[in-house]
């Protein structure tokens, strides 16, 4: 065994040898060639991963900024329609207002025909003031449902009443047909209801000109209570199935024939899909060219109390009769024609009431031994109600203070913040009804003491007549004179009339004139 | 430290004494890796010194004279292998001003984790040079001779004098006189 080698050959020969040495720098020089390859590659990649992390940086205040400009124009636009709905609608209501005043006393027919256009013309002004508000509400996302106890058959007579009532109408017969399969009760938004089947009503009228207008009502069984089916059918021009398609859309409108006035905005039919849809409903129609339309809402609303419950609140109420009896009510209004009504609704019944003309007289009068109740407009010269609200509070600190209830002609919604603000719960709409008043002072100061919002109970759709006797009877005869010479009786009643008090968008005949008051 | 310095201070022994006393010499210093070392590799700067002191020992030649020779040849080298970092330096001045702002940025990119010395310069007239060496190795006597090289590479004479600098550890400064 031989552990060593033979040197000759352990040897390697120099060629080999200067070969190996070449192909190990070479290796080398490769290596340091791919080394500076990685680093440049490195190098790359950290530059875009840094412009990556700087773009992303910008983008992301960018963002915050747009997010924060979009946030701060959606709170200017609701505040702007807050406003509008306010700014708009009171000068309208004025003018439909004096319109009537001027038509009360106008003898020549002339006079009063061109008073009548007036009327209608102003009328549907309103009508689009309204849809575009309304609009403007859905757009800006403060479009708010409520939800209450809604009697149906009343709601539909009473619009089929109001329209039956209007011009263009007044020779049309409009067939209410309720199944009995609809449930007496149910709950859902009166006044978002009512707007969508006058809506449709009011679009039979315009694109029909003779036949009747059927109003049908079904209802079947669906997992949230029932599923309302309300259909309105008129024999009228009809629609093509192309415009059938962009009914529906926004400001769309199909050409009307019959009319060329109050075409309106191309809004209603838009928002009537929005409430529905909002509400979980759907909206459609079938329509054949020449021949006429039928338009249907289908709506799941969960079944009201059986209609023996509605004597429960009136009895509630009437245990409440007594409690504003010679109450010390202290109002503060600035509007003279509020002031003579709010005060005749006091002494209806049959409280004390002291008037003080702006928030800084209320301030000076008010002291909490003297009154059990204050009634606090909104918008008043010199100071209005919230911020003497506000100073009462601060005055007299700690003190046990007798509710304090405000009245506003602004959209609920955008006083409701401030008014909690200086401890305000409850928020009365004007134009006020007089039961809607009523029960709004007797909850107030049976909840005296604590701060639950009263939770007025307000009867849907009672048929315009039957407040009637009852209203004006409470009005002092002297009252009434006063009122009746500044108003027509008929406008007093609709003042009276038992309607909803969130309902910036009605738009009916109403309610539009009720705003001279606010 | 760099591999291509072990590299090449063992071709500069080939050169000076041969083959088979580098052979030799690497036996007798038995390093780690047997003396077999890349140019692209990492290794301590300990294996350089007793390399240096084994050659030194073998030939009688001091340690010293043998770093600042092999400063020398590592300018020859550079200036063979790495020619891009000459481009546009007209004299040594420039160049040696440019070691740690270009050729060591360049180096680290190649390099990352290599731990370089410091070069800081100064002009302290049109033709006197500060140069300050820093690094926590014991290669004063190797930059005296790349110094030395890089002078002769512009044909340029000098006057160098070097000093411990004041105050700092590691640091040893230059004064470097051009004559006319």
């Amino acid at each position: 065994m031989n552990d060593t080698p033979n040197i000759a050959d352990d040897r390697v020969s120099r060629r080999r040898y200067l070969r190996e040495r070449a192909a190990r720098h070479e290796a080398e020089q490769l290596l340091e060639g791919k080394s500076r390859e990685l680093f440049l590659a490195n190098q790359q990649l950290s530059d875009y991963s840094a412009h990556l992390e700087e773009a992303v940086a910008k983008r992301t205040v960018e963002l915050e900024q747009a997010l924060a400009q979009a946030e701060a124009a959606g709170k200017a636009k609701s505040r702007f329609i807050a406003t509008m709905s306010h700014e708009i609608r009171t000068p309208l209501g004025g003018i439909l207002g004096m319109i009537d005043l001027l038509s009360m006393d106008e003898t020549d027919p002339a006079k009063q025909e061109l008073l009548k256009y007036a009327a209608t013309a102003g009328m549907g002004l309103s009508r689009i003031v309204n849809d575009v508000l309304d609009f403007s509400k859905m757009e800006a996302g403060v479009f708010i449902f409520e939800e209450g106890h809604v009697d149906i058959r009343a709601l539909i007579e009473s619009v089929r009443t109001l329209s039956s009532a209007s011009e263009i109408s007044a020779n049309r017969e409009i067939k209410v047909d309720i199944d009995d399969s609809v449930p007496q009760i149910l709950l859902g938004d009166a006044t978002r209801l009512r707007q969508v089947i006058s809506n449709l009503i009011n679009n039979a009228v315009r694109f029909s000109t003779e036949g009747a207008i059927l109003i049908r009502a079904t209802s079947a069984p669906h997992e949230k209570g029932a599923l309302l089916r309300v259909e309105v059918e008129d024999f009228g021009i009809g629609i093509s199935e192309g415009g059938i398609k962009n009914l529906f859309k926004d400001f769309s409108q199909i050409a009307n024939p019959l009319t060329a006035a109050a075409k309106g905005t191309g809004l209603g039919l838009a928002i009537c899909k929005r409430i529905l849809e909002g509400c979980g409903g759907k909206v459609g129609v079938e329509s054949q060219l020449g021949k006429g339309s039928t338009f249907w809402f289908e709506l799941p609303v969960e079944i009201g109390a059986e209609p023996e419950s509605n004597t429960v609140p009136s009895m509630a109420q009437e245990g409440l009769a007594n409690i504003l009896e010679t109450k010390r009510v202290l109002i503060a209004e600035d509007n003279i024609v509020n002031q003579k009504l709010l005060l005749s609704y006091a002494k209806s019944m049959n409280m004390v009431p002291q008037l003080a003309k702006n928030g800084r007289i209320a301030l000076e009068m008010f002291d909490p031994g003297s009154f059990d109740l204050v009634l606090m407009d909104v918008a008043m010269p010199e100071m209005d109600g919230l911020e003497a609200t506000r100073r009462i509070r601060m005055k007299w600190g700690d003190v046990s203070m007798p509710p304090i209830l405000a009245l506003t002609a602004h959209v609920m919604e955008a006083v409701e913040e401030e008014a909690a603000l200086v401890g305000i719960t409850t928020i009365l709409s004007k134009p006020i009804p007089f039961e809607e008043l009523k029960a709004a002072l007797q909850h107030a100061l049976a909840d005296a003491g604590s701060n639950v919002i009263a939770d007025i109970a307000v009867p849907e759709a009672v048929s315009p007549s039957a407040n009637r006797a009852d209203v004006l009877s409470k009005m002092t005869p002297a009252t009434l004179t006063e009122l009746l010479s500044i108003v027509s009786e008929e406008m007093l009643l609709i003042l009276c009339k038992n309607t909803s008090p969130t309902h910036p968008s009605e738009c009916n005949r109403s309610s539009v004139r009720l705003q001279i008051m606010t | 430290m760099k591999g291509t310095i072990f590299v090449e201070l063992l071709n500069m022994a080939e050169d000076a004494f041969g083959e088979d006393v580098v052979d030799m010499v690497l036996d007798k210093v038995n390093l780690e890796n047997d003396g077999a070392f890349t140019s692209v590799g990492n290794y301590p700067c300990s294996d350089l010194v007793r390399i240096v002191t084994a050659f030194s020992e073998h030939s009688g030649i001091s340690a010293e004279a043998l770093q600042r020779k092999f400063g020398h040849w590592m300018m020859d080298h550079f200036s063979e292998n790495y020619g891009e970092f000459f481009v546009g330096k007209e004299n040594s001045f420039s160049l040696l001003e440019a070691i740690d702002g270009e050729i060591h940025v360049d180096v680290k990119k190649l390099y990352p984790d290599a731990e370089l010395p410091v070069f800081e310069t100064e002009r302290l007239a049109d033709k006197q040079l500060k140069l300050t060496y820093s690094s926590p190795r014991p290669l004063v006597e190797f930059c005296h001779g790349m110094v030395e090289a890089c002078l002769d590479r512009y044909d340029e004479q000098a006057q160098i004098e070097r000093d411990p600098a004041t105050g700092r550890s590691n640091a040893t400064e230059f004064d470097i006189r051009l004559k006319t």
